[in-house]
């Protein structure tokens, strides 16, 4: 890696660690130290994770696409999330592990997250012919479709299930899903050594399809594997903390602006640190200067789709982005 | 459905319709990718990067059969003797997407040569290159087979540049081989006329021929 890379990078980590260490410390009365660190802790956790996992899964994607102002989000991966934990809590009803275990109700909607999403966007890439414009509308119109379908199903709910759901559905930065603090990151680092082949190959298939089976890439196979990382990745950040829209958009974005460089190990640190920063620094503003009235996502989302809108009208049409 | 051509079954881009095709008397199928990716190596058209990468790493990915990305000593020699051969020193700390569309196809090419195979396949080559950026291809890709003995396989729709540079040609047709032989024994009036449903006139230049047409 080129030292000015290495360079730019140590300035991002301090960073985003002062930013960390601010979210952390910010207005406490050392009287309270404890209790505030127990108290911020979780939140501090979740930045972490849901930075890492966005972050990673959202600059992996951009290179199996080819694109890089698409994200898993314009997908619908999200929305998919969301629907599939209504369905089961929805099927399952009230009694059932869904509710009752919060640990295994996070591997069943993983493994149907999985199943669903490897199955309906390697279908979807395939019959488009990996073009990217049909994808984007597909994953558009896959969105609304998403949400309008677990909104139908929250509709006909038994009121105490959407009671129970609620609790899950609406995780957020200040009401963290805590109870998969343990099991995400596990989740993570698993599918990253289960990857770790297929992670080394990023750098080749960046030059494309042709280029990179010509260099005896499995193309196809290795596709579909990381995009199966991705959809799990997305899932773990979306039960810990919500749907965050346009977060990857944004980091990867920023760490290509940063670090002109195709070298992934780079790309995807830079675009984790600026995930983690953003998050860390966020959160102390929705806390301590907005007091809670505003969540660090409208910040994203608002910041984010204006910087979406940049992007694509910088580069005409996004043919270049 | 059009037949899928086999250069991009080769380059296992597309699946084969009928026939089998053998690389070294083993079926494609057979072979180990990476195997694969140190005997052949295959150059198509679309080739256009966005990734923000310099010629040097650009012809340093050629080296990914070997070594999976991590360039050791010989890989870096075997660099700077691709970008040697193809004149691309001053350029090689260059961005891909600040060189001319010659340029950007010769620095591909230097990457096949890194990739130091037996078989270089190159689809069209001559594409989007000026007569001059087009000569100078054809004669670094002779000195390829002259000077490093390699067997390289065009795919060319100029006549005139098929029957200066090549040993030997293939002519097909919907899908189909219909003659090979030497530039002699294919560049006819004849036979290309009843190819191409079009008048040709063929004339002797430097011992070759070379075809006029209107």
């Amino acid at each position: 890696m080129p030292k000015s890379i290495k360079i730019k990078l140590c300035w991002l980590l301090l960073c985003a660690v002062l930013a960390c260490a601010g979210f952390m410390f910010a207005a406490v009365n050392p009287k309270f130290l404890h209790f505030a660190l127990s108290l911020r802790l979780p939140t501090l956790c979740a930045i972490l994770i849901s930075a890492f996992a966005i972050g990673a899964a959202s600059l992996v994607f951009q290179t199996l696409v080819q694109n890089n102002i698409l994200t898993p989000c314009l997908l619908g991966m999200n929305s998919l999330y969301l629907l599939l934990h209504t369905v089961l809590v929805f099927t399952a009803g009230l009694g059932s592990f869904i509710v009752t275990n919060p640990t295994l109700a996070f591997g069943a909607d993983l493994l149907l997250m999985a199943l669903t999403a490897v199955f309906l966007y390697s279908y979807i890439f395939k019959k488009t012919r990996y073009n990217v414009l049909y994808v984007m509308l597909i994953g558009t119109v896959l969105t609304t479709f998403f949400t309008s379908l677990q909104n139908t199903l929250v509709r006909i709910m038994d009121p105490a299930d959407y009671d129970a759901l609620l609790n899950t559905l609406t995780a957020s930065f200040s009401h963290v899903n805590s109870e998969i603090l343990i099991a995400a990151p596990i989740v993570l680092l698993l599918t990253a050594l289960w990857l770790r082949r297929d992670l080394q190959s990023l750098d080749a298939m960046s030059l494309g399809r042709s280029v990179a089976i010509n260099l005896g890439i499995n193309y196809d196979q290795t596709l579909r594997r990381l995009l199966l990382g991705v959809t799990l990745y997305i899932a773990v950040a979306t039960a810990l903390v919500g749907p965050l829209s346009f977060m990857g958009l944004i980091t990867t974005n920023l760490a290509r602006a940063l670090l002109p460089t195709f070298r992934h190990t780079a790309l995807i640190s830079g675009s984790v640190l600026f995930g983690v920063l953003i998050l860390a620094a966020g959160e102390l503003l929705t806390e301590h200067i907005f007091v809670f009235a505003v969540p660090v996502s409208v910040f994203i989302t608002v910041f984010g789709g204006a910087y979406f809108l940049y992007l694509i009208l910088r580069t005409s049409g996004g043919r270049h982005a | 459905m059009r037949a899928n051509p086999p250069c991009s079954i080769c380059s296992r881009a597309s699946s084969r319709d009928s026939g089998e095709i053998y690389i070294d008397e083993q079926p494609l199928e057979l072979w180990d990718q990476s195997e694969l990716a140190k005997t052949m190596a295959i150059l198509t058209q679309s080739s256009n990067i966005s990734a923000r990468i310099s010629v040097r790493d650009l012809v340093g990915f050629g080296r990914f059969p070997y070594c999976k990305g991590r360039l050791g000593p010989e890989d870096e020699a075997m660099v700077d003797k691709a970008l040697a051969f193809m004149q691309l020193e001053d350029l090689s700390s260059r961005f891909i997407d600040e060189l001319s569309g010659g340029q950007r196809q010769r620095a591909l090419i230097a990457m096949v040569l890194a990739q130091d195979t037996k078989y270089v396949l190159l689809d069209e080559p001559t594409n989007n290159l000026d007569i001059y950026h087009a000569s100078h291809l054809m004669k670094s890709l002779r000195r390829l087979c002259d000077e490093l003995n390699k067997t390289v396989v065009l795919v060319l729709h100029e006549l005139n540049l098929a029957s200066a540079y090549s040993d030997e040609i293939c002519v097909f047709k919907n899908g189909r081989l219909l003659k090979s032989g030497t530039p002699q024994e294919i560049v006819t009036e004849d036979f290309l006329s009843s190819v191409y449903q079009v008048d040709f006139s063929v004339v002797q230049h430097h011992g070759r021929p070379l075809v006029i047409y209107s």
